[in-house]
């Protein structure tokens, strides 16, 4: 048995047009039954409200919207039909504060790029199978940002209603494993 | 440790939401079987989309945040020009390989390493960058769609080594 992708439909943005269309047609030939592309946050925001993708996967430098402020919207605009959809930002950027400000904003999966097609398999796969709790504080709505497990941590968790604390796994705070393996900022 | 810190009372709450799995309901189960992941792969390998056009506008740019940097006429560590030299940087690095340019990022990402961590913009670093940029619009120029073998290995180390004089000398 595998991956049935034909009624999943993915929002793809991203200015580069060659870009575009060499990543739709990878998702093409993963299966995905529908990509609806836009060539920058603003247009993709509108695409968003128009069809409520499943996924979206967005580039971050873009003009005049980024794809961190395509997030922004996603997760806080009161008119997101979908403020819990899984965002995958493509970027240049591996270093570590560019991660950390990417993930303050709400993305699900950071894919560096250059990239080949099974390292955006893995981030697919990853938001198919693992999906994260998401988190709503004062400051920040978005997927749980805390992901590496420390077995040695002994201390109380940070916050009284932490879910973490009832399936006997302990997080730190820092960024997950996952978020920023060293996969993710080898380049190739 | 002071377990003090530790033992007060949480000041934050923090909703938490466990929305519900669309992508798994609607995929199923098993993944990609590696044909076609290697199908896919395939598709990036083989494309012809011509990268030089696209290459030339970022090198344009680049060049002319080092020659805005370079008019001021002083050290500067204004973000916004270290931005305008180093952001059509990462765009390089992020498509070179893509585009069949392996050379192009590596040699872009050594730059944009170095653009993350100078503390300023001044004749010497604009030299450097100067350098980088001549070192990619040969690439591109040249078509050098390989990772340039000995000749590419012993330019990104020339490169290197010039950022490693820099920082030697500004520790």
């Amino acid at each position: 048995m595998a991956y049935n992708l034909q009624d999943i439909k993915i929002l793809l943005v991203e200015d580069n047009e060659g870009m575009l269309d060499l990543v739709k047609a990878v998702l093409k030939s993963f299966g995905v039954g529908q990509v609806i592309t836009a060539l920058n946050g603003d247009i993709g925001f509108e695409e968003f409200l128009r069809n409520n993708p499943d996924l979206v996967i967005a580039d971050w430098l873009m003009t005049p919207c980024d794809g961190l402020e395509l997030s922004r919207m996603i997760r806080t605009d009161p008119a997101s039909p979908n403020r819990f959809v899984p965002i995958i930002l493509m970027t240049g950027f591996s270093e570590e504060r560019h991660v950390i400000s990417a993930r303050d904003e709400g993305i699900t999966e950071f894919l560096v790029k250059p990239f080949n097609t099974r390292d955006l398999y893995r981030r697919l796969y990853k938001i198919i199978e693992s999906p994260r709790q998401f988190i709503e504080s004062e400051s920040f709505f978005g997927p749980d940002r805390r992901r590496r497990r420390a077995n040695n941590y002994d201390g109380p968790m940070r916050r009284e209603n932490d879910s973490s604390q009832n399936d006997g796994r302990r997080s730190t705070t820092p960024l997950g494993d996952d978020a920023i393996s060293p996969e993710d900022i080898e380049f190739r | 440790m002071d377990v003090q810190h530790y033992n007060q009372k949480p000041r934050r709450k923090a909703k938490f939401f466990s929305p519900p799995n669309i992508l798994k309901a609607k995929a199923g189960s098993g993944g990609l079987n590696d044909a076609i992941l290697d199908r896919a792969q395939d598709l990036l390998e083989n494309h012809t989309v011509d990268f030089a056009p696209l290459a030339e506008i970022y090198i344009n740019q680049m060049k002319e945040g080092i020659d805005e940097a370079a008019a001021l006429g002083h050290k500067t560590s204004s973000e916004e020009a270290i931005g305008k030299i180093l952001m059509p940087c990462v765009q390089l690095k992020a498509n070179g390989t893509m585009f069949h340019y392996p050379l192009v990022t590596r040699i872009a990402d050594r730059f944009v390493q170095f653009m993350e961590v100078i503390e300023c913009l001044d004749e010497e670093t604009l030299d450097i960058s100067n350098a980088f940029l001549t070192a990619m619009n040969i690439v591109i120029n040249g078509k050098i769609k390989t990772d340039g073998a000995d000749h590419g290995e012993a330019l990104v180390e020339e490169l290197n080594g010039a950022c490693m004089r820099y920082f030697d000398k500004h520790k």
